[in-house]
Order: structure tokens, then sequence, then C-alpha cells
């Protein structure tokens, strides 16, 4: 891979993230009448502070003073105070940041191998029952809502069979530490875990099952055929990991919105992520973490999608010279 | 005298084509059985929501109005799908809720079409530097996670059935967007060719006559495969608190289950039949929209085999 | 077997054996005696000089002493940090004898410098939850076990001084006035039974016994109270026995638990309410431009009057309210019913929709441009009001589904927001609204919930706008002429009569309609803990009362060792599994080797 084309791919990054500070002042000043009041109405702050905040953000200059108070302070990460915590917004993400990347990581990371597998089978096997049954699971996870999928997920497990905790990340009153404490969070990732993994599975399953039945018709593998390879073997060295090229891009892009997914999900599972902080800040409106929280997804969206262009770009050399 | 003629002669020609073309259209999607089964269960969504008055009682969403009728009451105890816990029947929500669900999803889809095909056709259309921009500002609205954006705008805007509307039609265009450059772009090839030919034909000319008539089919197609996003996406955001707190809807419905604990209750009449309704009507459009694709987009059609 | 399927297989196995194993961890059995309660409402801050909401004051209760304290049986005034006093002057004079040995939970000597120091200074600074208290005191210390407090007039609440917690001066000291209003007050620093020991907003918070508590130490080693945002969550964990007491489930489910074995289901009367309030904002005090006005409509009585009978409270309690509380008239400023007047039929707002139609019409709010919501008076704009709701309450949204209704039948229109409590005190704060829903749970003597309606508690200070308790923003001069006098009323049967006349006038002013008298519910299981009290006996709730006796007062129950239960099963249900899965996935090498050596016999030679 050359460095120009890293470096392309980089700077398109880039260019993405200015856009979307550039939109996220737009929204957030511009678009919403009273920026004074929106951004610091916390409570207990005494009207010194409030004085020395309005200067940080430049918030009585002209817009054009305001932005370039807005670039420096982000340079800064100082995204302003909550209202409801009154903490600094950056310490409260990253507090709620690594439950959801547990969550979102590992669902993802099993929904892309449910998925892939489940379509590798209804691939190979076109119109045959197995296909039929697949497809139409995929289709029905796919048409429900994920935060739906989650009522019924808690109904089922958590009060029906209480089999699970009800919500959560874990007991306040337990005393459990080191590995069992491990344990006793797997326990509570479980449902949240399922809920996300079901809802996203289909995406992969489909994309995979179409990207195989495209790539069985290839030439190399009617030679491997012809060459007396049993079914499965062609399958598994052949056809699988060339059709397995658009999944590694639909991953790594998936990251990315699944992390936004995640809010319906922890909401209903009290899962203490990004999500749930969401949640809180719609129901405030706590607007300085809104604010933050669209950046660092939106952040998060441009890094995955850009992992996604130099893996597909490392995996597939024909992207790479084109 | 004969030039006329054989303008008036090439139009029927034309318009011949054109109903040979849809009839042939219309035999392949009648072929395609998941086609049919998405378009039968549209059909009766549609025919429920708008017979709402007939079917339904407006007066029942009004809690003040209904201070006779028992609390969490299932169907059995007061039919045909029970109450809720202010006491308001679930049925005439379900019936005035898909009228909601289903405007916001058609409207907001509307606006992400219009948008998207004015945006994906010049950006195709026009090469160089207004192509190249357009492109760019498509690809980064795409970047943008909706849901956050949604929540942002929601929030700034406030909470009703026109704000969601907005929020999701601005927030779903750059897909459509990208489809229709794509195929744009494959259009101007061909067109190059008859455009060395003709003589003196106007842009607009041939964006109208040749462009939008043959990009159109992927529009509808496109268009129809756009609606169960936009119904998703209303549904989450009413779930989420965003939506029009004074008008029902299914995502509302089911933000009020959980809120209200319907899950503690055991009320399942509350809380499956408006996810239920979104399933069953996200599923109709998908089915109906592939089938158009198969149909309508002749890439798609030489795979079939 | 096939090796894609034998490896899903062993994944499947060793997930379901980890969860297992994770299940039996948890039910591990802890050694410390620990009380866990499920609230739904969150502190907002433990700084007792500005706080506001009820979970607020159970931490107070739990980790500050006070002087005297109140009886759980009916609030009387029985000893605390004060073994003893005796009046002179006429009253005026009380000399408070401390206990010997007191101290504060990180070791340094409490003393009557503590108390004089707390007392004067809430005076001077005028704190929020002091000045009703303590506003006309005055304290001395001539030594560190003596308190001499002086009034400036007659009280007739002294020697009571249960409601006045003292602080440590060794840390508030430090604490200018400028920054008292930031003090996070979560050191943890008491002398109460328990005090602060982790607090992680939004989820729980641990408080542990302090075994220097001057009556000893309790028998609960610790507290976790744990915040639910959803209260059916709640009730099961309080059914699966995660939790020992909860506050506040919703009646559909309290219903449910009144009917369940083991759990004792309790309706605690202790005058709370839930109001409607109108901006009654009229001019008086005068404020700056940064507050924001009401609705011009609502300065007119008979707008307010035509409001009022608009709500029809029976309905709302058996439909908003699932059955349970009793509709209210008038504002009920005490735990105690006989501070409550009863509004006789003639100045009471009946609701009848008919009725307030006609007010509105008489009054000259015509719907001119008949779009169904009627106009300020000389053309002007559609009558839309700003109404705010809680999230976190369960009944606001119930409540506002019919009170729109209603508004709407008789030709108002309103416009919803929801708002967090704390967003929801800055906004009403700043005046930004035309009306709410809130509600109030009284102390015992009146004083308090009647000084928040005086004048000078509208908010007027626009750089500290919080720092008000009068949401109604009306000003009544008469009213606050009768405050000052049952203030200093010493004579109960004509004190009782005074109040009674100001809370008729404040019922008339039409400015807060009075929904209902709301119980707490609350549920407790009765296999864990015995000694639960209600305060007052018999009628009251068990927690959040006005001084939270009962933690102090409740023993475990000693349980059996569970011996083999689900723990044990889990535990080797997980094992058995995850041998199974590593068995699954030593056998299916032989299915590898034997494809590879396939693979390699066609090989096209080159």
């Amino acid at each position: 891979m050359s460095l120009r084309f890293v470096s392309g791919k980089l700077l398109g990054a880039l260019g993405t993230f200015a856009f979307v500070i550039v939109f996220n002042f737009f929204l957030f000043r511009v678009v919403e009448g009273n920026p004074v009041g929106t951004l610091f109405r916390g409570r207990n702050l005494t009207e010194a502070q409030r004085a020395e905040l309005r200067h940080q953000f430049g918030l009585d200059g002209s817009k054009l003073d305001q932005f370039w108070h807005y670039l420096v302070q982000l340079a800064h990460f100082n995204l302003g105070r909550s209202y409801e915590t009154n903490a600094t917004v950056i310490s409260e993400i990253g507090h709620a940041a690594w439950p959801t990347v547990v969550l979102v990581g590992v669902s993802t990371l099993l929904s892309t191998i449910i998925g892939v597998w489940m379509g590798i089978v209804a691939g190979w096997r076109r119109g045959s029952w197995r296909d039929h049954g697949l497809t139409s699971f995929t289709m029905a996870t796919y048409a429900m809502p994920d935060f739906w999928l989650g009522m019924l997920l808690l109904i089922a497990f958590a009060v029906l069979l209480g089999w699970f905790p009800i919500g959560g990340i874990s007991d306040p009153a337990s005393t459990a530490t080191g590995f069992s404490k491990l344990l006793e969070e797997a326990h509570y990732l479980v449902l949240p875990c399922a809920t996300l993994t079901v809802a996203y599975l289909g995406e992969y399953s489909i994309v995979m099952r179409s990207s195989l039945v495209d790539v069985k018709q290839e030439d190399y593998l009617v030679l491997a055929r012809a060459k007396g390879l049993r079914d499965a073997l062609v399958r598994r060295r052949h056809a699988v990991p060339n059709a397995l090229l658009p999944v590694v891009t639909l991953i790594a892009i998936n990251f990315g919105f699944v992390l936004s997914g995640a809010i319906a999900v922890e909401s209903i599972y009290s899962w203490p992520g990004l999500g749930l902080a969401t949640y809180h800040a719609i129901r405030a409106p706590d607007l300085p973490m809104l604010q933050g929280l669209f950046l660092v997804f939106s952040a998060s969206v441009i890094f995955f999608n850009l992992l996604a262009d130099l893996a597909y770009a490392y995996l597939d050399p024909r992207v790479r010279t084109a | 005298m004969t030039t006329v003629a054989a303008a008036s002669s090439a139009r029927r020609i034309a318009w011949a084509r054109r109903r040979r073309a849809l009839r042939r259209a219309v035999g392949d999607f009648g072929h395609s059985r998941s086609g049919l089964v998405g378009l039968a269960i549209l059909v009766v969504v549609v025919a429920f929501a708008l017979a709402a008055p007939l079917i339904a009682n407006h007066d029942n969403l009004d809690p003040s109005k209904t201070l006779d009728t028992p609390l969490w009451a299932s169907p059995a105890k007061h039919g045909p799908l029970g109450t809720d816990s202010e006491g308001r029947p679930i049925w005439d929500q379900l019936v005035y809720g898909a009228r909601i669900s289903l405007l916001v999803g058609l409207a907001a889809t509307v606006i992400a079409m219009v948008i998207g095909s004015a945006v994906g056709i010049a950006a195709g259309f026009y090469g160089r530097w207004t192509g190249a921009v357009l492109m760019r500002l498509t690809e980064w609205f795409l970047v943008i996670p909706f849901l956050p954006l949604a929540i942002v705008l929601a929030a700034i805007l406030g909470p009703n059935v026109r704000n969601v509307i907005i929020v999701i039609g601005i927030t779903s265009w750059p897909g459509t967007a990208r489809v229709i450059r794509a195929q744009v772009l494959t259009l101007k090839e061909r067109l190059y060719v008859e455009r060395s030919r003709a003589l003196g034909a106007s842009n607009r000319h041939l964006m109208l006559r040749h462009i939008v008539p043959n990009v159109s089919p992927l529009i509808l197609a496109n268009t129809t495969l756009t609606v169960p996003i936009a119904i998703l996406s209303e549904s989450t955001l009413s779930f989420l608190g965003l939506g029009d707190q004074q008008k029902p809807s299914w995502g509302r419905m089911l933000d009020e289950a959980f809120s209200n604990g319907a899950i503690g209750q055991n009320a399942w009449w509350w809380y499956l039949p408006p996810g239920i309704g979104i399933v069953l009507v996200v599923l109709a459009f998908t089915f109906v929209g592939h089938a158009l694709e198969e149909v309508l987009d002749p890439r798609l059609r030489e795979r079939r085999s | 077997m096939n090796r894609t399927r034998t490896i899903a297989l062993a994944a499947v196995s060793c997930v379901a054996g980890l969860t297992l194993l994770a299940g039996s961890g948890l039910a591990a059995k802890k050694a410390t005696v620990t009380l866990t309660v499920g609230l739904t409402q969150d502190i907002d801050t433990l700084n007792p000089a500005v706080g506001q909401l009820v979970p607020d004051y159970e931490v107070w209760n739990l980790q500050y002493a006070t002087l005297t304290r109140k009886s759980a049986k009916d609030f009387s005034t029985i000893p605390g940090l004060a073994q003893s006093w005796r009046s002179s002057n006429h009253g005026l004079t009380w000399t408070y004898t401390l206990r010997p040995h007191l101290k504060w939970s990180d070791g340094v000597p409490l003393t009557s410098a503590d108390v004089a120091y707390t007392i004067n200074r809430a005076r001077k600074e005028q704190w929020l939850n002091y000045t009703a208290f303590i506003g006309n005191l005055t304290a001395k210390a001539p030594n560190p076990r003596t308190v001499v407090i002086t009034s400036s007039v007659p009280d007739p609440r002294l020697p009571g001084l249960g409601d006045t917690y003292i602080v440590p001066m060794h840390i508030y000291d430090k604490i200018s006035k400028a920054n008292l209003t930031k003090y996070a007050a979560q050191d943890g620093v008491g002398s109460g039974p328990f005090t602060l020991e982790t607090y992680v907003k939004g989820q729980y918070w641990k408080m542990k016994a302090n075994p220097g508590y001057w009556q000893g130490k309790p028998a609960v080693d610790e507290i976790v109270f744990r915040v639910f945002t959803n209260s059916d969550a709640m009730v099961f964990s309080l059914q699966k026995g995660e939790l020992d007491v909860i506050d506040n489930p919703s009646p559909a489910s309290f219903k449910d638990l009144q009917k369940t074995k083991g759990i004792v289901a309790v309706q605690g009367q202790q005058g709370s309410f839930d109001e409607l309030a109108l901006n009654g904002y009229n001019g008086k005090p005068p404020r700056s431009k940064k507050f924001s006005s009401p609705n011009p409509a609502l300065a007119d009585l008979r707008f307010r009057q035509a409001i009022a009978m608009a709500i029809d409270k029976q309905a709302l309690v058996s439909r908003a309210y699932g059955g349970i509380g009793v509709a209210a008239d008038a504002l009920s400023p005490s735990a105690d019913p006989e501070w409550t007047p009863k509004i006789p039929a003639s100045l009471r707002y009946d609701f009848d929709l008919d009725k307030a139609k006609k007010l509105l019409d008489s009054a000259g709010y015509k719907d001119t441009d008949g779009d169904g919501i009627r106009n300020l008076p000389n053309g002007g704009k559609d009558i839309v009001l700003r109404y705010l709701i809680r999230s976190e309450s369960i009944y606001a949204k119930p409540i506002s589904d019919f009170v729109t209704a209603w508004l709407k039948d008789i030709g108002i229109g309103t416009k919803l927001s929801v708002y967090s409590d704390s967003q929801l005190t800055v906004e009403i704060g700043k005046g930004a609204y035309d009306m709410f829903t809130w509600g109030w749970t009284p102390f015992v003597d009146p004083d308090p919930q009647l000084s928040y309606f005086q004048c000078d508690e509208v908010a007027h200070d626009a750089s500290d706008f919080t720092n008000y308790y009068n949401d109604a923003s009306y000003c009544d001069p008469t009213y606050d002429k009768l405050y000052a006098q049952q203030r200093v009323e010493l004579n109960h049967a004509k004190r009782v009569a005074i109040v009674h006349q100001m809370l008729t006038r404040f019922y008339r002013s039409a400015v807060y309609d009075v929904l209902e008298y709301t119980p707490e519910l609350q549920a407790y299981r009765t296999d864990r803990f015995t000694g639960w009290l209600q305060q007052p006996a018999k009628i009251g709730p068990v927690i959040l009362t006005n001084t939270s006796p009962t933690y102090f007062n409740l023993k475990p129950i000693k349980t059996s060792t569970s011996g083999f239960s689900a723990v044990s099963v889990g535990g080797i249900g997980g094992v058995l599994l995850l041998v199974a899965a590593l068995g699954l996935l030593g056998a299916s090498r032989p299915v590898q080797a034997r494809a590879a050596r396939e693979e390699r016999s066609t090989k096209p030679g080159c």
C-alpha cells in the first residue's frame, strides 16, 4: 500500500471531520437561537464563572469570533459542561465510552461471525429450504426496531424466565472483584449484546449471501470443482475468502453506525454507555452533552470508514492500483 | 406536413414502447411472489389507515373522554385490543397510529427522494466542479450517523410531526443521491454518442427527455426501499420521546408501554401490536422494493438467470 | 462431525458455561450487612444549604445529627445531640446541654461551636433550607457543651430544632459564601448514624455506618440506594430479593405487591401533595429583563379561575394516579392534617367545563380567528400556554394528557415540554413557563411550607435565580402579613386559624391547583430485616420520612446458609459445559487432518 494512497485517504477523512465540526457549530450556535443560555445554563456556576466561560467561548463576539473560539476550545477538548452533572462533557463522555465500546465491540464481532456463517449457508445452496429459512429469519429481524427486539428479549429471558438481570451493568451492592467481577458484568452483558447481535446480523448475512452467489460463478471456482475438490473445500478455501471482501468493509462501517444504533438498546437495558447518556441528555435536555456526543459519534464513523477503506485496499490488490 | 406526421408518429411510437415496457414490468412483477405478498400487505395496511374514522373512534385517543373504560384491560375484558394504563383503548391508537407512521414514512421519503434525486442527477450530469462538490457534500452527509443528528435536530427544533419528517428527510437523502448519480453516470456514457449526432440539443432538453425518464424507475425502486428505513427511524425517534407527544404513533405507543410498566403488568396487547405492525409494513415495503428493483433495474435482470 | 459445526457448538458451550459460572459467582455470600433501597429519584446535591429534592433530605437525615430529634410515633421533640434543655426569658432563650464525647466521623470533636456556627452562618447568609427554622435565632457557645439560642420573636416551635442539620465547622469554615453553592458536600463527614461513602450520579450512592454515632453503631453496616429509571425493574428487583425496600412503584405494580406474600406494601401519609402551578408573576417584586414573562392572560384572576374549573381532580385520581391518593383542594403544609383547611363549597372551584367557558367568554377571551383557540383581548395572539413536566415522574405525562385535553376543550392551547428535575428548576427560576406540575413533601411544622410563598421568595435576582422557593411566582402582601403573624403566635388554636385563613386565600388566588394528596407508595421484604418504623406511627411511610428513624432501628434476620442452591447448580453446569466445549474442540482435529490430506492429493502438477 503506497504512502500516497494512505495519505490520500487520511486527508479525505480529515476533510470530512472538518465538515462535521463546522456543521456542529452551525447546528448549535446558529440554528439554536440562544447560544449564551444554551451552553452554560448549569445551576451552580457563579456569575464570575459564567463571564469567564462566555469569554472562553467568545459568546459575546460576532459569529466569526465565536467560531474561532469554538475551534480553540475544541482543540483543548473543551466541550462545555453538562447541565445535569455540571462535570465537563469530555469527562462524562469518557466515563460512558467504555461500556459502549464493550457492548458494540462484542455484538459486532458476534453478528459478523454468525451473520457471515448464515450468509454462507444460505448462499451456497441458493433456493434450498436452508436458504429460505435463514433469509426469512434475517428479514424478520432486520424489519424489527432494535428497541422492540430488546423489549421482547428482556421480557422473555429476564422477566419470564429470570435468567438474566433486568438492566444495568453490575450489581452495586456486590463485593466481587477481579475475575468474578468480570463474570458478573458478562452476565449483565448477555441480553443487550444478544439484542444488538440479532438486530444487525441480517445485513452481514444478506451481503455475504449475495457476494457468495456472485463469486460462486467465477471461473476459478469452476476450475476447482473440475479438479474434483470436495464441495466444502471449494467453499472454504476459495469462495468464502473472496466473498468476504465486502463484509470487511461492512464490519468497519457498521461499527460506526451500531455505535449510535445502540442508543435505543442501551436505554432499554439501562446500560450506562454513550447511548444511555444520549437518552438522558435528550430528556433533560442537556444540549452541551448532545453536542459532544454528536461529535464523538460522527468522529467514530469517520474513523471506522477510514479503517474500512484501508483494510479493503490491503485485502484486495485490485483496489490499490486503481 | 411530413415532418409533423413524422413527429406525431414518433411520439406515438414512444408511447407504445412505454406501454409495452410497463406491461412487461407488471408481468415481471407478478412473477415475484414476495413482491405480491408485500403489495397485498401494503394494500391492507393503507386501507386500514385510510378507513380510520370508520373502524376506530378518534375520541378514544383522548383520555378525558374514556373515563369509563377499565385501566389495563386485556382484550378479553375490553375488545378488541384492550386498554392502556390511562384506560385508552389500544385498537384506536393502533389504527390512528398507522396513519402517523405511514404519513411520516412516506412524507420523509418524498423529501429525501426529491433532494436526493436532484442532487444525484446534478452531480452525475454536471461533471467537473459542480459534480465533484455535490458528490463531496453527499459523502459528508452520508458519514454523519443518522440517529445522533436526528436527536440533535429534534432537540433543537422541537418534537412535532413536521420536524420529524424534516429530520428524517434531510438525513436520508444521501443514500438516494449516491445511487442516482451512479445511474446517471452510466446513462451519460450512452448519451454522448447520441449527443454528437443531435444538433444543438440543450442540457435541459437532455436532462428532461433522456436522463429523468431513464432514471425514474430506479428512483421509484429506491424510494420504495427508503420508506421502511424512514418508518423504522420514526419509530425510534418516537420511542426516544422525540416524536409528537400529542399524536399517536406506533413508536410512541411502544415508548408509553415501556415507560408505564406494560412489561411488569404483562400487557402484551400494548407492546406487541405496534411492533408487529412496524415489522409488517417494513417487510411489505422491502419486498415490493426488491421486486421493483429486479423488474426495473436492467443490471439485476441479467443476473437473475 | 463437520468442523464448522463443531467449532460453533464448542463456542456456544463456552459461552453458556461462562454465563452459568458468572451467575453462580453472583450469588456469592456477602460478609457485611447491607440494606439495599430502590428509588426512582436521584439526589440533586448533597449540600444542605442548597439542595431541594426529597432524596437529599434522606441523606442529610442519616448523615447529620440535629440538636433535637422527632419521635417516630408522632414527631414530638426528643433529645438528639442535646441531652437536655431549659428555657428562660419567657421562652425567648433556650439553653441546650450537649452530650459528652461527641465526634464527627473523621474524628474531630463535635462541640457547641459547630452548632452555633451552623445557626449563625445559615441565618446571616440566608441558607435556603435553614431560614424558615433559624431565621430569627442567634446562637452562642459559652463552653464546648453548652449552646444558648435566643429568638428575636416568640417561636412556637422551640425547643424543637430537628430540621436544622448541624454542619462541620472545620470543613465549612474553609468555604467562602461565594463558593458555597458550588460545594458538592460529598466528603462524607457527618455525625449521624450513616455517612456517605460513594456517589455515582444516576445510578446509586452508598452510605456506611458511623461507629461514632452518639446512639451507637447501627446494626446495618451499609446502605445502598439504587436509582431506577424504570420502576418495573425496581419492583422486579424487590421481588427477586435484590432490593430490601422500594419507594414509588407504579400504582399498578403497587396493587400487585399488596397481594404478594413476604412483602409488606405501605401507603404512607405524610402530607405530600401534587400541584399544577401557574406562573402568577404580577410584577412584584420587580425584576430585570433577564427573566421571562408569563402569558399575559395569567395575570387575570378570572382566567386562572377558568383553568381551575377545567380540572377534574377526581378523574385524575382514578385515571392518572391509578386510583391511589385523594383529590385535594387546599395545600397541605404539614404531615399533620389539622393544619389543612377544608374549602367550603361556596369558595371551591368545582369541575365545570361549561362554567369555565362562560367565564372566559365574559372575561373577553374569545376565539377571534376561528382556529379553536381563544385569543388575547383586542386582537391578540392565540393563547398557548407553555406547559412543563418532569421526565422523572411517571404521573406527569398521564396528568398532562388529561389537562391538555380539558384545556383544549375550553379553548386554551398548550405546548408541552419535558425537563429533568434540575433543568426544570432552572426554567422555573427564569420564569420561562406558564404552568408545570410538581409536588411537595411538607415538614411537620407548617412554617417552612408556608414560607415558600412569600413575596421575597419569588425569584428576582438574575445572577442566582434558582435560590428561591416561590414557584407560584405569586406575591400577595396580605399573605406575607398573615405568615408573619402565625410565626410568633404561641396559642395553638389561634395559630391554626391564621394558617387556615392564609391557605384559603392562597387557594382562591387560583395560582396553585393542588391536585391530590399523594401517599408515599413503598414496599419492603419481611425476610431480611425487622424493625421497620412508620413515621408517624401506623399511617406514615417507612423511608423518606421526615427524620428517617427506621434505618437505625433495623436489625438483620439471621438466615440459614443456602447450601445446595442455584449457586452450586450453576457452577457445576458451567464447568460441565466448558469441559464439553474442550472435548468438542479436541475431537475435531482428525477431520482437519483428513481434509488437508485430500487437498494435497489433488493439487495439479505444474
